[in-house]
């Protein structure tokens, strides 16, 4: 529990670190420094409106008073204002927090129900055709970046066998299921087969080596059938590097989403995050790293959680610290 | 099942185990690996059989070979080996998985590394019981603390529920002795159990298998590098040198009538409690023979301090000594006139070549 409290305590500075330090770096970055009003409402703008602006957001005062107030406003589910759509950031974020929420999970989950049969299986049967060519496939997976993924599936499965629509638009599941997947299909499919590569790659290296641990052959020795010596015996020994890759990758899972959701035109909050940044639109970058922050350091806390839960060794050793 | 009338019908006294020119190669980038090279003998039921050798000398491999625990790929087995009147050395994975566990059982070396770290005690245990007893979990975990209390394992409840990283390597060992008994093995394997461990826990370890190995009237093979261990454990010993069984013969026999160079050379290796302290322990000069491409003659010959032509040029065969059950692979035995011939030899030359300095003392002499 206090090892628990202790990580949850480093988390939450990670957390208020790095959303400051978008606060800051996005001011720093505008092309009028010292008039961030100005900059977001643009030329146009009359002196009243930015003297609103400025008052409602504390814009005169110094970074640590702003990250304050907007810290505060986030707690009350005001994120801020955003010029670029001259509206509050809460009205229009909402709908597009689920779509990127749909596909990383999707990618997630579904690399995770890829990767590891194939990965138990290839380093079981090492050195066979299977893990040769499962081998070449996760290799190659590996070096294609989304940017050069997307448009070959899409050329494939879009225009060549017309399975789904060109551009995604955004049917929840409890609209229409099939509408859903429809849509998010091959998005996901595209964020998730390289990540699927990397986990492959990186279990099958751990599988391999617990094989050939002593305990693996006494479980054999004692009887024990193939299918449970690898999946309860091997799998389980062999899960760390995985899961903390899990944590690892969802960082760049978010810039996987960004060009996924560019090209399908899905509206989620990568291309919120892009044009966020394109504009200058201070709030809208604070806001979706935020809760993108939240979402990386959760997953990272939670898979800390899951080595105590596999490991006695790890729980035995924190219960004593 | 056939198998089971015929081992019915099978006499008490007939051997256990018998093995007829049992060879294990691996095929290697570097040519075929001669591992295990034609292996005959017999194991009677609840005996102890110490086989002993240097690293490298197959003895591993050949344990590996009667329980069929290979590497999937590269291993080329022939030969015959007959557990309890069936033939079970073509038999794959599949088919052994039957014996594994219930019938033969294996103690490793490292109890460090045997256990699986995330999983508790009673349950490794109790998982053979399971699987070859059809117990339910219940009465496999009353069956598992049973066995805990036999290898005297004190607070054996407690450490039903506890992980392997919770008990010291000794413990460690007698829940893997635990692991192995639990079915009531007819055939126990123990590949260099208390290498890994204090010289303390050591004896009480091997005094530990044989008790049970009476108790429960299962055959022991104890393999081992270390004369030493064998000793007093067994019935008898077979020594392995390059892949072959260079000397076999009843413990006793054995100890007092060794009759190959490597077996005295073995026996020269271990310190001996009468020795003065500081006494420089004889090692045995060179290295094991590549069994890839061994030595054309004895496969000892170019370690062996009284080789003659003969040695390097043709293969001894294995031969009774006039003694019952002792059988060894050497043209000039111990105790030969021809061995005698060339220790004389060699003590000669030890002096001429230390002469002019100081008079030395050659290890014939200080014997």
């Amino acid at each position: 529990m206090r090892y628990f409290l202790q990580r949850l305590f480093q988390f939450v500075i990670v957390f208020f670190l790095v959303t400051f330090g978008v606060l800051v770096f996005m001011r720093i970055g505008l092309n009028k420094p010292g008039d961030p009003a100005r900059t977001m409402l643009g030329g146009t703008a009359t002196d009243e409106q930015i003297k609103a602006v400025t008052d409602r957001f504390h814009l005169n005062s110094n970074y640590l008073t702003q990250y304050w107030y907007w810290l505060r406003g986030m707690f009350t589910l005001d994120f801020g204002y955003s010029q670029t759509n001259n509206l509050d950031v809460t009205t229009y974020l909402k709908p597009r927090v689920l779509p990127t929420l749909f596909l990383g999970i999707y990618a997630t989950v579904g690399a995770l129900v890829i990767a590891v049969p194939v990965a138990v299986y290839q380093a079981y049967r090492r050195d066979s055709a299977f893990d040769k060519i499962g081998s070449f496939f996760s290799f190659a997976l590996v070096s294609i970046p989304a940017l050069v993924l997307a448009p070959l599936l899409s050329y494939l499965f879009i225009i060549r066998l017309q399975w789904f629509p060109r551009l995604a638009s955004k049917i929840y599941p409890w609209e229409s299921l099939s509408g859903h997947f429809k849509n998010f299909l091959l998005p996901s499919i595209v964020l998730m087969l390289p990540l699927a590569a990397v986990y492959v790659r990186l279990l099958r290296a751990d599988m391999v080596q617990t094989l050939q641990a002593d305990f693996v052959t006494l479980a054999s020795a004692k009887g024990v059938s193939p299918r449970r010596v690898l999946w309860s015996h091997a799998l389980r020994n062999s899960l760390f590097t995985l899961l903390t890759n899990v944590g690892v990758q969802l960082g760049g899972l978010v810039g996987g989403a960004l060009v996924v959701e560019q090209y399908f035109n899905i509206k989620g909050m990568g291309s919120l995050l892009v044009v966020g940044i394109l504009s200058s639109d201070l709030f809208t970058v604070q806001s979706v790293s935020a809760i993108l922050v939240a979402t990386v350091v959760t997953v990272n806390l939670l898979v800390d959680l899951s080595y105590a839960v596999i490991d006695p060794r790890i729980r035995h050793a924190r219960a004593l610290s | 099942m056939s198998n089971v009338s015929q081992a019915a019908s099978r006499d008490i006294t007939d051997p256990l185990l018998e093995l007829t020119d049992v060879k294990t190669h691996f095929r290697t980038a570097r040519g075929l690996v001669r591992a295990v090279d034609g292996v005959t003998f017999n194991l009677d039921r609840g005996k102890a059989l110490g086989i002993v050798g240097e690293s490298g000398s197959g003895k591993t491999i050949l344990s590996r070979s009667i329980m069929g625990l290979l590497p999937p790929k590269g291993a080329v087995r022939s030969g015959s080996i007959k557990f309890e009147g069936r033939e079970i050395g073509n038999l794959g994975r599949k088919q052994m998985r039957h014996i594994w566990g219930k019938e033969m059982a294996m103690i490793f070396q490292d109890p460090m590394t045997s256990l699986n770290p995330l999983m508790k005690i009673g349950q490794q245990i109790a998982e053979p019981l399971k699987i070859h007893l059809g117990m339910d979990k219940t009465s496999a975990m009353a069956t598992a603390e049973k066995l805990l209390q036999d290898v005297r394992i004190p607070e054996a409840h407690r450490r039903l529920a506890q992980y392997p990283h919770e008990l010291s390597g000794g413990m460690r060992q007698r829940v893997m002795i635990a692991i192995a008994l639990a079915c009531g093995p007819t055939a126990l394997f123990a590949d260099e159990p208390t290498t890994a461990l204090d010289v303390t826990v050591q004896a009480q370890i091997l005094d530990l298998l044989n008790e049970q190995r009476k108790d429960r009237n299962m055959s022991l093979i104890l393999v081992t590098h270390d004369l030493g261990v064998v000793a007093g454990h067994t019935d008898d010993i077979a020594v392995m040198y390059g892949g072959q069984l260079v000397e076999m013969a009843p413990t006793r026999v054995l100890f007092a009538n060794m009759k190959m160079p490597y077996t005295e050379a073995l026996m020269q290796s271990i310190p001996k409690i009468e020795d003065p302290s500081h006494t420089r322990l004889t090692a045995i000069g060179g290295r094991p023979p590549d069994l890839v491409h061994p030595p054309k003659g004895c496969r000892f010959a170019p370690r062996c301090p009284y080789v003659r032509e003969k040695c390097e040029n043709e293969m001894p065969q294995l031969q009774q000594s006039d003694l019952p059950g002792h059988f060894f692979r050497c043209w000039y035995p111990v105790g030969s006139p021809e061995y005698f011939e060339s220790k004389e030899r060699n003590a000669a030359k030890a002096m001429a070549s230390a002469a002019p300095t100081e008079v030395p003392v050659s290890i014939g002499e200080a014997r």
